[in-house]
């Protein structure tokens, strides 16, 4: 029969048959051949903390969780701190600059009179990876408002290969304790979320800086490790500066203690601990005390809940030193993969994590960033991954609840189907193609936008401070309620 | 007789309904979306298209017209509104080489011959090259002239060289025009090979555009085998590493380890070779189909014992035009043993250059150009022994040149090409580490190990294979293509793999 049919009519025959045979097994066999589930190795790095509340949120009743957002369609009214109330908000449209008004005052005072210095700490993700966003907008505000030095660095750093503020290298032998996956540390965490141990005695656990290639960062200012309470007297702490080299003793007396290296500022040096072990080390400082610093404490895998296992009474030390004067908290990434789009328990631990930052952290006020977009696969193809709006819907309500201020970067990247088009339409991309993390340009798009809001609340706070009537006698406490109250802001 | 609302139910169920948005997306020009062989819409578009086709195969013009027609439309839907330059080129083209061919005066011949040239370089040089030169003009002479927003006509590199090898072979009298305007434009924008190659050569071409229309049963079973292989080489080998590690690694080296820019530059080779080779097998495939023959364009090239031969089986259209048109004319050795360093030298540079408006790709010739004059120097005097021990090291050290010279080719800029060098570079033996990642990218890695092992199959197997399916039915062969069809579809519906955060 072959040979009778021309081999074109053979041609059509198998293409139409092979397409409508396609049609049958597409509903026949699996969607997808290749499974997105990661296997479960002690060398990938999952939040433990995040684990936890998840499955407990699983044990919990659900019908519970249905009750409906009572902030959705009231304006939010702030009540006045220091004689300035922000115009009331819309829910949907919330900054909650009123929140940062202590924040905005000392920016004001150090962009008018030169007085005080602006201290930051950026909680991240792997989205702030190798100090990605955090470096930019470090470096927006140095340019704007003066100051050198990348801030706090760790010891080691999973990310410190990827990092350009700072060339970062360090020995193989650090004992590492990170608060996403370590319960009860030997020694209380850092303020880095990290506790590092010097404790190998055959050979000298060490850490190399080299100031990057940022204006304001091509320094080491005022190079200042920080480390913690130990019995061991021994300790040594040997610096070599190019031929230079130093010996220090460490005395870990207090429960934080510093020492400085130079009162100058450095090009590069080697830190090496002799006979430290037992001895918690956190890191190094460096800045130039003057203008603002941005310190980046990122974490992959970092929901941002293990920041709850802070101990107040170091991280109060750690205020005394730095007076942090904003917290960013950029998280989301993390939690948006787990099969459910109710988040009211990350809600919850949010509130409390934010909570408790003020109790280790008196005085600083609190900026929440909206998780980014996040593109995922539904058919063949890229749209916003539908737990992202849930998601950033929590952590706006959280925001509100624990008197913080709200940047929706979902929204200022443009909001639905943002992430695919930075992945696939801008020239250059801005994202990788994992549809979650932002590149290089990506990072620099993000910190101007984030620097963006700040300036926008900062010049309304310049304004209305100069047009204030009263001087205020004493600050309102509670300084948030909404025109119908809803019984669960407090 | 099946009840026609059965077979509209059967369609929404198993399509879906079709609104006129649908429909309308099918045929208009969409800048993200552009008609590749690998779609279901191709797959549809190519049914309706084949079966008129086959109506019209005795006739000539009314075949031709036709099949220019799907062309431009092909052409549209991938370039939108330059479907129109490639009007224009082919209309100056076929005059041209109609004034040289009807011109005894050499002189003459030898103007238009230019004229042809500088139109046709100019455009290519417009369209690829502006941006580059203005760059480098700023960066040269400190200026700040603006980058200008111009748009890449799909394919423009690919039908440029056809047309010229149409103008040169009519000037050096090897080949005669063709007998219609219409049969010049069928040529140029064949669609089968119209944006990615093979560069048919016109003397190859055109001569078939005269012969009866004929498909042997060998034909036939080729062109399936070939689609067959061309899919699953690009929309599932090339297509899922690329998006789920490749890209990632070559978009910020420094947040992987050694072993995974190692991988990473291993899985672009094999990925650059399946994206490219898949495609081409794809187009000679349906061109077969169709009645026509296209030159083979690549032959397992990773298995070459030296760049040279590397360049005999990659993108073999491409380097014999090269060749011809650029190296034979430089003077090719016929100058002396200097000047033809110097043309095999410059004939890659400029070859390098051909692949993107960018320093890297002509440092990437550049490599290339040395490794094939050095082996040239050094094949005069060393003649090494044959055997299989011998062969494997030169293969094993071919491919590991031609893997690293594609770091400059993949890298976004030098900057980045160094960094994964330098990261491989810091790779120490810890199999234990190797162990973990490759069980994170357990899919990618299985499909990087695929696409190596079909490369380095030994050809009896392949021919094995390619019997076996030449004597399956015909409706067996439907289901093999259909089942195809489905692994391609279950690979693009899967989606990106999560980022995956070692820590060692």
């Amino acid at each position: 029969m072959g040979n009778k049919i021309s081999y074109f009519f053979q041609t059509l025959a198998v293409i139409f048959i092979s397409a409508f045979c396609f049609l049958f097994l597409k509903e026949v066999l699996p969607k997808r051949i290749f499974s997105e589930s990661q296997s479960a190795s002690k060398n990938v790095v999952v939040d433990s903390v995040l684990l936890e509340a998840v499955a407990l949120d699983e044990k919990m009743d659900s019908t519970a969780q249905i009750a409906l957002d009572t902030f959705k369609r009231k304006k939010i009214v702030f009540e006045q701190i220091e004689g300035i109330a922000f115009p009331p908000e819309e829910y949907e449209q919330y900054k909650g600059f009123q929140f940062l008004i202590p924040f905005f005052e000392k920016l004001y005072l150090l962009e008018t009179e030169q007085k005080g210095d602006i201290r930051i700490a950026y909680f991240g993700d792997s989205m702030t990876d190798g100090d990605l966003i955090v470096q930019d907008f470090r470096s927006a505000m140095q340019s704007k408002y003066g100051g050198k030095g990348v801030g706090f660095v760790s010891i080691t750093s999973e990310s410190a290969g990827s990092r350009s503020s700072i060339s970062h290298h360090y020995s193989g032998n650090w004992k590492t304790q990170s608060y996403l996956n370590v319960k009860r540390p030997l020694k209380p965490f850092g303020v880095n979320g990290h506790v590092f141990f010097a404790n190998d005695t055959l050979s000298n656990p060490w850490v190399n800086y080299k100031a990057g290639q940022g204006v304001h960062t091509s320094q080491l200012n005022n190079p200042t490790l920080f480390y913690g309470n130990s019995d061991n007297q021994e300790g040594e702490l040997i610096v070599k500066t190019g031929k230079d080299t130093i010996v220090k003793k460490l005395s870990p007396e207090k429960l934080l203690n510093t020492l400085a290296i130079s009162n100058t500022a450095l090009k590069s040096f080697k830190a090496s601990f002799h006979k430290a072990d037992s001895i918690p080390i956190y890191g190094f400082n460096f800045d130039d005390g003057k203008g603002v610093h941005v310190d980046n404490f990122s974490n992959r895998g970092n929901s941002g809940l293990p920041i709850s296992t802070f101990n107040v009474k170091l991280m109060n030390e750690f205020q005394e030193r730095f007076d942090y004067d904003l917290i960013i908290l950029h998280y989301g990434t993390n939690v948006l993969n787990y099969g459910s789009y109710n988040y009211d328990w990350y809600e919850r631990s949010m509130t409390r994590v934010v909570n408790h930052l003020k109790a280790c952290f008196p005085g600083v006020t609190v900026l929440v960033i909206s998780t980014a977009d996040k593109a995922t696969k539904y058919d063949l193809e890229m749209k916003t991954d539908s737990a992202v709006i849930p998601l950033t819907m929590a952590q706006r309500k959280y925001a509100v609840q624990s008197k913080a201020g709200y940047f929706n970067l979902f929204e200022a990247m443009g909001g639905d189907g943002s992430m695919t088009k930075w992945v696939e339409e801008e020239v250059p991309a801005l994202a990788a193609k994992d549809y979650t993390h932002f590149n290089y340009k990506g990072a620099q798009k993000v910190a101007g936008l984030l620097y963006q809001q700040i300036q926008t609340g900062y010049t309304q706070y310049k304004e209305m401070r100069k047009n204030r009537k009263t001087v205020p006698n004493q600050a309102a406490v509670d300084s948030v309620s909404s025109k119908t109250t809803p019984s669960n802001v407090q | 007789m099946i009840p026609l609302f059965n077979f509209n139910q059967w369609i929404d169920q198993n399509i879906g309904t079709i609104t006129w948005e649908q429909v309308e997306s099918w045929f208009v020009f969409d800048i993200q979306k552009p008609l590749l062989f690998n779609s279901a819409l191709f797959l549809g578009l190519f049914l309706v298209f084949y079966f008129f086709y086959i109506l019209t195969q005795k006739t000539h013009r009314l075949r031709i017209a036709y099949v220019v027609a799907f062309s431009l439309f092909f052409y549209y839907k991938s370039s939108g509104i330059f479907f129109l330059l490639i009007i224009f080129s082919s209309v100056l083209d076929y005059v041209i080489a109609k004034l040289i061919y009807e011109e005894e005066d050499n002189f003459y011949r030898r103007f238009y011959l230019v004229v042809s040239l500088v139109v046709n370089l100019g455009l290519l040089g417009y369209f690829k090259y502006t941006n580059f030169f203005i760059d480098n003009t700023n960066l040269l002479f400190d200026r700040n002239f603006e980058f200008q927003d111009i748009i890449l006509p799909v394919g423009i590199s690919f039908y440029t060289f056809q047309t010229l090898s149409y103008t040169i072979d009519v000037y050096r009298k090897e080949l005669e025009p063709t007998k219609s305007f219409m049969d010049f434009l069928f040529f140029v924008s064949f669609f089968p090979q119209l944006v990615a190659g093979p560069i048919v050569r016109a003397s190859d071409f055109i001569p078939q555009i005269y012969k009866r229309l004929n498909l042997t049963k060998e034909e036939f079973n080729t062109a399936l085998f070939l689609i067959i292989g061309g899919l699953l080489k690009k929309a599932v080998i090339s297509d899922y590493i690329s998006i789920n590690f490749v890209d990632r690694v070559f978009d910020a080296p420094n947040s992987y380890t050694s072993f995974e820019n190692l991988m990473a530059s291993y899985g672009y080779a094999i990925q650059i070779y399946c994206d490219f080779s898949g495609y081409s097998d794809m187009a000679i495939g349906l061109a077969l189909l169709m009645g026509f023959w296209l030159p083979p364009n690549f032959r397992t090239p990773y298995q070459s014992t030296s760049v040279t031969e590397f360049w005999r089986r990659w993108h073999i259209s491409l380097s014999s035009w090269l060749r011809d048109y650029l190296y034979i004319s430089l003077g090719g050795n016929r100058k002396g043993k200097f000047r033809t360093y110097v043309n095999l030298f410059l004939t890659m540079l400029l070859g390098g250059l051909w692949h993107g408006a960018s320093w890297k790709f002509v440092f990437w010739g550049v490599l290339h150009g040395l490794a094939l004059a050095v082996e040239r120097y050094f094949g005069m005097f060393i003649k090494l022994p044959k055997n299989y021990f011998v062969r494997t090291i030169q293969v094993f050290l071919t491919f590991h040149f031609v893997a690293f010279c594609w770091l400059f080719f993949r890298a976004k800029d030098f900057h980045t090409a160094f960094e994964i060098m330098f990261n491989i570079g810091e790779m120490t033996f810890n199999p234990q580490q190797w162990l973990i990642i490759a069980q994170g990218y357990q899919n990618v890695f299985l499909l990087i190990a695929i696409g190596f092992i079909w490369h380095f199959l030994p050809n009896n197997i392949i021919k094995l294979l390619q019997k076996g399916f030449d004597a399956t039915p015909l409706v067996g062969k439907a289901i093999v293509l259909a089942f195809v069809y489905w692994i391609v579809y279950a690979t693009a519906s899967a989606g990106p793999q999560p980022f995956i955060y070692f820590q060692f």
